[in-house]
């Protein structure tokens, strides 16, 4: 029995006649000799009556001040994948084929109890192979699964697999039913060289590795999740992106078989994410470790990821996310880090390191500082400025092998300084080469660096 | 057939093979290179000049061939990690020019490796304790969405291995060794 799973997302299953041309695929596969499993996401995006976030509206007004518990929240979000797999499997019985609905717990599907984030731990999928083996076309709900029941008298709970979900249900069946492939249907025909709503011209790869696409996926470009991708090539499932649109035949995402040209290439341009840099200015190389590791502490304890780290001898740079700044800059103001030493020449024993944002962010400290002022005789009082840079962005250049290609760094900070964009720090990794711009420039960031690497 | 009917979990069935689906949450690896050198190129003070300043260092060091990596722009430096064996030719590159390269040898670089690390918190701070504990002094560092690298002493390289196996409870198999530049000849 050749297995293909075949998952498509919101946009494909949003109106009839989408609907129409992924049923279509379906039929297709199936005469070409495949049994086809079926996922689907929740129909439309944002403010179509079915879309998750809809659904999740509907909880949230009954009073915004109340957040939902996450075990129903989980349950209102996986109807929009059990609405949308019902309408799907009813299309292709219009179209004479028997197909059935199934949500991801019928499938087999079993996560960990962690609502709204679940992870697959085990598929069982005897029941997906049975439906195969008696000529049914399974379609089932992307992004959710069950918990495994504790106890005898107690029943299953609904999860949802969070962000990449019903990516991740495909790729996740595609390795429990040893698929021949898994194939992300989606509204362009293929991973972009950029972002072809920024840059035209973008060109459709024809081939990936699972590490670039991972890479690609989690710098921003919404073309399938890393955490799919990361299970198909975990269990060497081959993994196709395609439209549902046309017959493009899209970008293959290899593995071991990849052709060499891949390891040493620039695959695409990416830009991710509203960004806060903040700077603090730490004047002691003797203690600033160990305030930094407070300040680290401090962003860990409000859940908020700090990345783009940069340090020299007296400061430290990061960013976060904008959504988290608030949070970040209140924690800050007027954060005070006590560090005990030895008597120092005039007899302190400790210092206090006192944060303080510039630019009229500084109301605790206005109030904490002059508190301290009494206390200088025995203690030493160091302000820790703070400043930010709003409104960045981070452009990405996947490029695997760059570490082996002097000069990458080069060409990516003279295309974008000579344009006069303002690089304000850059990252690296084995994969990927970042700079932190202003998020005004994005747009012409991407067109740039797209032009330079990729038209020239 | 009668129509197929499923309760919420299928039962009657037999387990299907215990695949592991998705790797942890977490961190899952560790990656050792030696041979690291870390070198800060002081591009001066004149704020106007730092972007064509910041330019030339680059410009520089890929019309010599050098691989560098943990790029890192300051306000009156450049910094970046390189490969041991590219040091003299690094160090050559600003001779007799007026850009001052300080370097320091003898560094190691510890990358710890987690799934979506962007989406989780805190594991920086569990690296700066586990550095602490080590008492390895962190000269570089670079981050990915995979990804966070320690540039510290090589001495303090197997302490940090060790603190960090303990801080995220890997297995001696999760670390590997990370050759740098592997191909590219100096």
């Amino acid at each position: 029995m050749k297995i293909l799973v075949q998952k498509f997302g919101g946009t494909s299953v949003d109106r009839p006649e989408h609907r129409l041309l992924a049923a279509r695929k379906v039929i297709k596969a199936r005469e070409a000799g495949y049994c086809p499993v079926v996922v689907v996401s929740a129909i439309g995006r944002a403010g179509a009556p079915y879309a998750t976030d809809t659904l999740v509206r509907v909880l949230h007004d009954i009073d915004p001040q109340v957040a939902p518990a996450p075990r129903e929240m989980d349950m209102m979000m996986a109807c929009g994948e059990i609405i949308s797999t019902v309408v799907f499997a009813h299309t292709l019985h219009t179209l004479g084929h028997r197909a059935i609905a199934l949500s991801g717990g019928q499938a087999g599907i079993i996560t960990d109890p962690k609502f709204g984030d679940a992870r697959i731990q085990e598929i069982r999928p005897q029941y997906l192979f049975r439906l195969l083996e008696e000529g049914y076309i399974p379609v089932v709900c992307g992004f959710q699964g069950v918990t495994e029941p504790t106890g005898a008298d107690e029943l299953s709970a609904i999860t949802t697999l969070g962000r990449g979900g019903s990516d991740t249900t495909a790729s996740a069946l595609g390795a429990a039913l040893r698929a021949e492939a898994v194939e992300i249907f989606t509204d362009v025909d293929g991973v972009k060289s950029a972002d072809p709503d920024l840059v035209a011209n973008a060109r459709t790869l024809d081939v990936c590795t699972y590490a670039e696409v991972a890479e690609i996926a989690h710098q921003g470009a919404k073309v399938v999740h890393p955490r799919a991708a990361e299970i198909a090539m975990d269990h060497n499932i081959p993994l196709w992106v395609k439209s549902t649109f046309s017959d493009h035949p899209g970008t293959r995402i290899a593995g071991a078989d990849a052709p060499s040209f891949v390891h040493n290439r620039v695959t695409g341009i990416t830009h991710t994410g509203k960004i806060v840099y903040i700077r603090l200015e730490i004047e002691s190389p003797i203690h600033k470790s160990r305030v930094e590791r407070e300040v680290y502490r401090m962003m860990a304890r409000a859940g908020i990821s700090i990345y783009l780290v940069s340090f020299s001898p007296t400061a430290l740079s990061f960013a976060v996310p904008r959504k988290d700044f608030p949070v970040a800059r209140d924690l800050f103001d007027g954060m005070v880090v006590p560090i005990e030493h030895d008597p120092d020449e005039e007899g302190r024993v400790a210092t206090f390191y006192i944060f303080k944002f510039s630019e009229g962010l500084d109301l605790a400290y206005s109030v904490q500082r002059p508190l301290l002022k009494s206390m200088e005789r025995k203690i030493r009082i160091v302000d820790v400025p703070g400043s930010v840079i709003e409104s960045c962005t981070m452009i990405s250049v996947i490029a695997s092998g760059h570490r082996n290609l002097p000069g990458v760094m080069a060409q990516i900070y003279t295309t974008l300084t000579r344009a006069g964009i303002a690089v304000y720090q850059t990252a690296d990794s084995e994969m990927s080469v970042s700079c932190l711009i202003p998020e005004s420039e994005v747009q012409r960031a991407v067109k740039l660096l797209h032009e330079q690497l990729f038209e020239q | 057939m009668s129509e197929p009917v499923g309760s919420l979990v299928p039962s009657g069935v037999e387990r299907g093979p215990r695949l592991s689906f998705e790797r942890e949450r977490g961190v899952y690896s560790l990656l050792v290179t030696h041979d690291v050198a870390h070198c800060v190129v002081s591009i001066g003070q004149d704020e106007a000049q730092r972007t064509e300043r910041n330019l030339h260092v680059f410009q520089m060091l890929t019309e010599a061939g050098i691989p560098i990596l943990m790029i890192k722009l300051h306000r009156t430096a450049v910094s970046f990690g390189v490969a041991e064996r590219f040091v003299e030719r690094t160090a050559a590159v600003f001779d007799g020019t007026d850009f001052k390269i300080k370097t320091r040898h003898g560094l190691g670089m510890v990358a710890v490796k987690a799934a979506s690390m962007r989406d989780v918190s805190g594991i920086m701070v569990d690296i700066a304790d586990a550095l602490y504990e080590a008492d390895a002094q962190m000269y570089g560092t670079g981050d990915a969405h995979d990804t966070v690298q320690c540039l510290i002493d090589a001495d303090r390289m197997d302490a940090l291995v060790t603190q960090l196996r303990a801080v995220f409870h890997l297995e001696e198999n999760a670390v590997q060794e990370h050759p740098l530049h592997q191909g590219v000849v100096a």
